[in-house]
């Protein structure tokens, strides 16, 4: 019997009893729905979890400190720094960790002391950083104006934050010589006293002031002016990035000039160190790795494994709640089945003594039971979606944009969807098993018998 | 040896503790082509005898063979097989599905065949003309009289051209007349295909189509006669 024959003849058996069959769908509709619509809660409450997190910091960035960095963290800490003091986070170290596995970008943050940036009677209040400009792409920077470096950093190309406009302080004024970036009454902001994209802006090394040397301004050329992103370390805000290089130089200058005699860079290595690792999940082996060279690092991870563990005892708990109404769907089919099996009981008999072999018998009623489960499952998907829509709606007009999140508290992912169907599908095939055995082992005589 | 032969068949119903003797010792030869009838009295054993036949129900003791091969061993699935390819049953109410048109009623055994669908429905077609229910095809069982509901049965059996056709008191549900209308489509359609026909009736008159009337008694043939033309009997032998 070809399988094309036993499917129309399932599904035209389906066809005849429209009622019963679409009762027992119905249920089958609803079952799903309440899987479906139950662990989109606990969904939409780890998405909204993870969004509320990203806020806070990347999820992805693993930060290191430097020895000064662990001194200030917390002598407890130190425990932890297993090879002591002797692990310097120098330039050497910075290279092993972008050769790790799973590691995508790195790049120091190197606190610049000791230099003015500045345009015209402008002067520049914020933080200026030496990064590394070639990585901060992969490291998740955008711009709003300009563009990112590429491979090849000259020594002057700066990345301004979006803020850092407003940091321009007036040198010739002693009172009210900043601007506040605060909206004005209208809704627009105050004009900054420097375009940042068309004013010229220039650096120089400070000098002691009893010195009378003058120190050669250097000439900028900005690449852009970074998107906010409150998440990134080091902030683009209210700074400056400027090659790492070029700020090492200019800082050994600026000890020469000052007389400084401790370099904290030679001797303790950089402050602090941004990874960016592949995925979320590679944070934790990276992290590791890390570690075990020695020297203490920060991550979202462990926040985010605990709140895993959380969500998934809810997905649990709300999911169980709706299996059970599938089981009891499960009920319905397997009954809908024996019923149908009484009724067909006489055109089973007359079937086999035609020549139907039993194996095809099973498998048609098995089709038929499945058929309901892969209809309903489908029916089901469908209303949990229009169902998880109108809860969204609802509650994001009664709670307004304050949750600040962008998915709603029901989110169905594609894999939840075809999980589901697959599910109903073999709840539908498993109920069906055992009427299919009974259609199987009817015997045809006392079958045809039967009036 | 016959094309269908069966050698010292015996078969024992367990009622409770009782024993009762359906078929006690049942030797019969059938030749390829014959047109023959199993007659008896309710009870006297002659359904079961065409279930044995058929592989509907499994023998105590005893051989079957059919066309040189020994089925009396045949698991359920062999036997499907077997009927698929080899057997055409006519039931005495009729067995047609409701809820499908004599097209596709007729069509059942191509369809457990494997046959593709324009085939099936091509050679359903035919047979459906051939009993004369050309411009009933596309009614449903419940649309149509007794009679015609018989001729969609006898259609059905002979669809697949097996070599053999059993007919389980094929026309008890009818009357009289209906009744030799129905015999005479089955008997000369037999002839026409040189199949084998085997009836299983208590109705004497129905017993007359055939060219052979074995009759059976409490479990064992009685009366084996057969005649050239149908409707008489010229030879008789008794049972052993």
């Amino acid at each position: 019997m070809k399988l094309r024959d036993m499917l129309s003849m399932a599904v035209s058996s389906l066809f005849k009893r429209k009622a019963r069959t679409v009762l027992t769908v119905m249920g089958v509709v609803i079952g799903t729905c309440a899987i479906v619509i139950m662990i989109s809660f606990g969904i939409g409450v780890q998405q909204s979890w993870m969004e509320t997190m990203e806020q806070f910091g990347d999820l992805t960035s693993i930060q290191i400190n430097g020895s000064m960095g662990a001194a200030m963290a917390g002598s407890s800490d130190a425990a932890d720094i297993s090879g002591g003091e002797d692990v310097k986070l120098d330039d050497k170290a910075v290279e092993t960790i972008k050769n790790l596995p799973g590691v995508v970008a790195v790049t120091p943050a190197f606190y610049l002391n000791g230099v003015t940036i500045s345009s015209g009677k402008y002067q520049f209040q914020g933080m200026i950083y030496g990064v590394n400009m070639a990585d901060l792409k992969k490291l998740g920077y955008e711009t709003e104006k300009g563009s990112l470096p590429g491979e090849k950093i000259n020594k002057g190309d700066v990345l301004f934050g979006n803020n850092s406009a407003y940091d321009f302080m007036n040198t010739k004024k002693s009172t009210n010589n900043m601007i506040n970036p605060t909206p004005k009454s209208d809704g627009t902001m105050p004009k900054p006293f420097v375009d940042l994209m068309k004013d010229k802006f220039e650096l120089t090394v400070e000098v002691p002031e009893d010195s009378t040397q003058k120190q050669k301004a250097v000439k900028l050329n900005v690449l852009g002016v970074m998107k906010e992103d409150y998440s990134k370390q080091p902030q683009p805000s209210d700074s400056i990035f400027m090659d790492i290089d070029f700020a090492k130089q200019l800082q050994k200058k600026y000890n020469k000039l000052n007389k400084v005699k401790n370099d904290t860079l030679k001797e303790d290595g950089y402050q602090q160190v941004f990874v960016k690792a592949a995925s979320v999940d590679e944070v934790e082996s990276v992290e590791q790795q890390i570690k075990s060279m020695g020297f203490s690092t920060y991550s979202m991870t462990s926040e985010r494994d605990s709140m895993n563990e959380q969500t998934k005892k809810i997905q649990m708990f709300l999911g169980g709640l709706g299996a059970i109404s599938l089981l009891v769907a499960a009920l319905g089919i397997a009954n809908t089945m024996i019923m149908s099996i009484y009724e067909r009981t006489r055109e089973i008999g007359i079937m086999k003594v035609l020549g139907c072999v039993i194996r095809n018998i099973r498998t048609m009623f098995l089709i038929e039971a499945g058929a309901i489960g892969f209809i309903g499952g489908s029916l089901g998907i469908a209303l949990s979606y229009l169902i998880s829509h109108i809860i969204n709606g609802v509650t994001a007009g009664s709670m307004g944009t304050g949750a600040g999140t962008g998915s709603g508290i029901s989110v169905i992912p594609l894999w939840l969807s075809l999980g589901a169907l697959a599910f109903s599908t073999l709840v539908g095939l498993l109920s069906g098993l055992h009427p299919a055995n009974r259609a199987m082992k009817i015997n045809a005589l006392a079958a045809i018998k039967q009036e | 040896m016959g094309f269908i032969s069966l050698k010292n068949v015996r078969k024992v119903y367990r009622v409770g503790n009782e024993k009762v003797v359906a078929l006690g010792r049942v030797n019969i030869e059938i030749e390829r082509g014959e047109i023959c009838c199993i007659l008896g009295t309710s009870g006297s054993g002659k359904s079961t005898l065409l279930n044995i036949m058929a592989g509907l129900e499994k023998l105590s003791r005893g051989t079957v063979a059919i066309a040189g091969t020994d089925v009396t061993g045949f698991s359920e699935k062999k036997w499907a097989l077997f009927r698929q390819k080899n057997i055409g049953f006519v039931f005495q109410s009729y067995g047609l599905m409701p809820s499908l048109t004599a097209l596709k009623n007729v069509a059942m055994p191509l369809v457990f065949m494997g046959t593709g669908k324009n085939e099936r429905f091509k050679r359903s077609a035919h047979m459906l003309k051939a009993v004369g229910l050309g411009d009933r095809m596309l009614h449903k069982p419940t649309q149509m009289s007794g009679g015609q509901q018989q001729r969609v049965g006898i259609a059905r059996a002979f669809v697949s051209h097996p070599k053999i056709i059993f007919a389980d008191e094929p026309t008890g549900n009818l009357d009289s007349k209906t009744s030799r209308e129905v015999m005479g489509i089955m008997v000369s359609m037999a002839e026409e295909y040189g199949e084998t026909l085997v009836i299983v009736t208590h109705d004497l008159e129905i017993a007359k189509f055939a060219r052979r009337i074995i009759t059976i008694h409490d479990g064992y043939v009685v009366n084996d006669s057969r005649s050239d033309t149908p409707g008489g009997s010229t030879e008789r032998k008794d049972a052993v």
